[in-house]
């Protein structure tokens, strides 16, 4: 799971010199939050956002309403968007997790996705969500269990062995720590073409996993 | 997996575009009123018969529409961004940026005078500002994306150098370094052979999903459609008459025009006992011709109604994502059609006779182009001759009032096979016989009886018509010197010819450029059926023309042969058509005949290996087929120097299968196999292992 796999490529770009109004029409008409900003070659020159278009109130309450107009008419992408050197980008050959935690360290929204400083993709929050939502299994039908189990190794082999010499298969899975209790592991599976009382039946079976939830 | 890319908006938006190009005789309107979307990672198929506007849309999406083009109305949007009205500058930016295109033709994209690598490079250089070196190393490990052998030496070559296939990667290399968002493909394969034609087509495939880039197809070939699109908008007359994914347009068409274009093209496989082909009647109206406010299919539709001629009907959505501009496409259905009673009188299928004795005989037949080698003796003409060896040892009959198709890649000797058998060139060794006549002597030697039993048909009838002499003066002319008809009557047979082909008499003093391309071919046919022959070499008769056009042509070959139990040589590429149209095949390959028999068996196993590679690249106008993936890799080996033993062992798939690695297909020519009587196999892989091959295609 690198970032490559999981970007969008060919975004949705603007130039610096194009109007601010403009760029609103284009991040309107294709329903995106983040515009890279670049020049000749694909090159990064910065990046706007819905934030940035605002205007700070300071600046706004000085100005008159005929003011504000000119102001927003003279208005180009260049003038508003993030520069370059404080842009926060990422490369194809990395690790999505690696791109989440700058993500969330950062708590920005998206990082476009450079080759040699030419934007090849970008990767956003949204990215990231459809990819949770794959992991667990949630574009999928099936049964969809969560088992808590001892913080020790050798616990999920126990689970998904049961599963598997029923001649099940596994869609998806996933686990965390258990949230306030080190000792144990919550663990999300999802299983494809059983019934609930059936899994159920099985891992119930298994000694020190408790069922915290089935749907 | 669901598939979350389609809550991305569309790459491409057309709404609602007309296009016009400035005449004297005011502005005509080449397109109106198309509406499509392209989203990423899918192709998007435009096709439709020629005239219908394709080219113009893909031309319009870029501006590229020459100094009287225009887009008089809609819009067109690249990524949210509007693209009518903008400047020259910024689209040259985009088109350099993130919109690249392949055209029809590659040797027309790639300038011949510089070397590909400096063609190649400058893509770079000019729009990214990339030092030379590195664009280079791009340049070379995007032309490895593309399969291409030797890349880094290819670099160094110039266009001429390559073959067409490797030309046309060339230019799919260059048209995506740039990683575009949007490609747009007008016919890029069409120029190609199959089997280059199947490794480019896969190789779109590929790139697609690599590169997660949109693209929109241009295409006539509904076969090309099947294998390549994922959505697909049928054009008639300048308008979108119907969008819908490519299962849903093949499996339960809408419109008429396209249930009538699928009932035009023989399905691989269909032949001409077990099916009929329908022509559909009339022809794409002139744009200044187009009925306005009407339905503009009408005129040629058979369930037009007087809405129909009245009201002009919009895109309307029938099912999820499958649009139709008809107003009855909720009543029609396509399985309830009957041909109108014209049709079925003369097309029905028929019982063939049983074969009779043969009319045509060629025997270890060989045809060689002289080549002066290039060194110094040669020109005190001491130096070793070279040969070309464009038909070599090939022996096949042609049993009196049936059909061999003769199937094979460009430069396979399929037309020089013909030429020598009318005598444009003169055999080098071998003997060929036709009713007694000894073909060996070159035309202008040719008994008058001789020429006027063996008559031809051309590829394209353009240039082989006088342009200057009335269709009448052409078809009059063989009627006079070899019919040894009187003058008084021969205005009365042209005629009569001229109705037979379906052309009224009106056309008797018409001059060529005031015909379509359809019917000048319809009159190279009432001329070459002029003289009463018993023998018709038809040397891709249909290539030229449209799928409507092409099955009524065939029709109408098919209708004379049955009349005048002539016997047919038919040369073509498309395989479907020669499953159709031929009761034996010959399948040729590098001069020599690989494989020959009736056409049933060639399409079953066994196979030779080149028939089944062959048979595995023809596109096939159906979705669902399954057909299995032999590519043949290289190009074909220079027939100057072919290689010892089987000629084709340099590219076989199935060399494998016999001892050492085939070491015998290289030293020993292939015995020829017989697997019935009419159908031989040159192979040396014994029949038994043949014949365990699975078909090639499998419909569902």
């Amino acid at each position: 799971m690198f970032v490559r796999d999981y970007m969008t490529r060919h975004p949705v770009m603007v130039e610096p010199n194009m109007s601010i109004v403009e760029a609103q029409d284009i991040m309107a008409e294709t329903k995106v939050r983040h515009l890279p900003v670049a020049g000749e070659g694909k090159r990064l020159l910065g990046l706007i956002t819905r934030q940035r278009m605002r205007i700070p109130p300071t600046e706004l309450a000085s100005l008159n309403v005929w003011e504000i107009t000119r102001y927003l008419s003279n208005l180009c992408v260049k003038d508003v968007m993030v520069k370059r050197k404080n842009v926060i980008t990422t490369i194809p050959d990395i690790a999505l997790e690696e791109a989440a935690k700058v993500m969330t360290e950062e708590k920005i929204g998206c990082l476009p996705v450079l080759e040699d400083d030419i934007v090849v993709g970008i990767i956003t929050e949204i990215d990231m969500m459809t990819l949770l939502t794959d992991l667990l299994g949630g574009y999928e039908a099936g049964v969809r269990v969560t088992l808590r189990m001892p913080n020790q190794k050798g616990e999920l082999a126990k689970a998904t062995g049961a599963i598997s010499d029923q001649g099940w298969g596994i869609y998806a899975s996933g686990g965390v720590k258990t949230p306030k209790d080190p000792g144990h592991w919550d663990c999300v599976i999802k299983v494809r073409d059983v019934s609930q009382e059936d899994l159920v039946a099985v891992l119930e079976q298994i000694e020190g996993h408790e069922i915290i939830d089935v749907r | 997996m669901s598939n979350p890319q389609k809550t991305h908006a569309p790459i491409l938006k057309v709404e609602h575009a007309a296009i016009s190009y400035e005449t004297r005789y005011g502005d005509v309107e080449a397109v109106r009123d198309v509406s499509f979307d392209v989203h990423r990672a899918t192709t998007f198929g435009v096709v439709g018969e020629s005239g219908c506007g394709k080219s113009t849309v893909a031309f319009g999406i870029v501006d590229f529409l020459g100094a009287n083009g225009k887009i008089v109305d809609g819009s067109i949007k690249f990524q949210g961004r509007e693209l009518v009205g903008r400047s020259d500058a910024e689209l040259r930016k985009l088109r350099g940026d993130q919109i690249s295109m392949v055209y029809q033709d590659p040797m027309q994209a790639l300038n011949p005078s510089l070397t590909l690598g400096d063609q190649l490079t400058e893509v770079l250089t000019i729009h990214r500002d990339i030092s030379n070196q590195e664009a280079r190393e791009r340049s070379i490990e995007m032309l490895k994306r593309v399969y291409m052998p030797d890349a880094a030496n290819v670099m160094d070559r110039y266009p001429h150098q390559i073959s067409g296939g490797q030309q046309q990667r060339v230019v799919i290399a260059m048209a995506l370094l740039n990683n575009p968002a949007l490609l747009i493909m007008d016919e890029p394969t069409t120029a190609l052979d199959v089997t280059v034609e199947a490794v480019v087509l896969d190789l779109i495939e590929d790139l697609k999903r690599d590169f997660d880039t949109a693209i929109v197809y241009i295409t006539h070939d509904l076969g090309v459609v099947a294998r390549v699109c994922n959505e697909v908008g049928v054009m008639y007359a300048g308008e979108m008459v119907e969008v819908g994914s490519v299962e849903k347009i093949f499996g339960e068409p809408l419109h008429p025009y396209t249930q009538g274009l699928m009932r035009c093209v023989p399905k691989l496989g269909s032949t001409k006992e077990g099916s009929i082909l329908y022509p559909i009647r009339g022809r794409v109206p002139a744009p200044k011709d187009r009925p306005k406010g009407a339905c503009i299919f009408a005129p040629r539709c058979d369930y037009a109604t007087d809405r129909c001629l009245s009201e002009k009907p919009g895109l309307i959505s029938y099912r999820e994502g499958h649009l139709s501009r008809c107003f009855y496409s909720d009543e029609i259905n396509p399985e309830d059609w009957s041909p109108s009673s014209d049709m079925i009188s003369s097309f029905s299928p028929q019982e063939t006779a049983p074969a009779g004795e043969p009319i045509l005989k060629i025997d270890d037949l060989k045809t060689y182009y002289d080549q002066e080698s290039k060194s110094l003796l040669s020109l005190v003409g001491m130096g070793e001759k070279l040969h070309v060896k464009a038909v070599d040892k090939v022996s096949l009959e042609v049993p009196k009032g049936k059909t061999l198709g003769v199937v094979g890649e460009s430069g396979c000797g399929k037309s020089t096979l013909a030429k020598t058998i009318v005598g444009l060139e003169t055999p080098r060794g071998g003997t060929a016989e036709f009713l007694g006549f000894d073909l060996s002597v070159p035309v202008s030697d040719r008994d008058v009886k001789l020429i006027q039993d063996l008559q031809m048909v051309f590829q394209n009838p353009d240039s082989t018509m006088n342009p200057s002499y009335t269709v009448g003066q052409q078809i009059g002319r063989p009627l006079r010197h070899l019919g040894k008809m009187h003058p008084s009557e021969v205005k009365e047979e042209v005629i009569r010819l001229l109705n037979a082909v379906r052309l009224d008499g009106s056309y008797y003093k018409r001059l060529p450029r005031q015909l379509s391309g359809g019917e000048k071919q319809r009159v190279g046919i009432a001329r070459a059926f002029a003289s009463q022959p018993e023998l018709v070499l038809c040397d891709e008769p249909v290539s030229a023309l449209d799928v409507s056009v092409q099955a009524a042509v065939l029709n109408l070959l098919l209708d004379i042969q049955r009349d005048h139990n002539t016997t047919m040589m038919f040369i073509a590429h498309d395989l479907s058509v020669v499953r159709f149209f031929s009761d034996y095949v010959a399948v040729m390959y590098l001069g020599h005949l690989v494989e020959i028999g009736p056409a049933e068996n060639i399409y079953s196993p066994p196979y030779q290996p080149y028939t089944e590679a062959l048979l595995s690249a023809v596109p096939i106008p159906d979705p669902t087929a399954e057909q299995k993936h032999i590519r043949l890799h290289g190009t074909v080996p220079s027939a100057l120097n072919p290689p010892s033993g089987c000629p084709f062992h340099t590219r076989c798939p199935r060399r494998d299968l016999l001892p050492d690695g085939g070491k015998i297909c290289e030293t020993e020519e292939p015995p020829w196999q017989y697997n019935t009587e009419e159908h031989r196999i040159y192979c040396h892989i014994p029949l038994e292992e043949l014949r365990t091959f699975d078909p090639v295609v499998t419909s569902r």
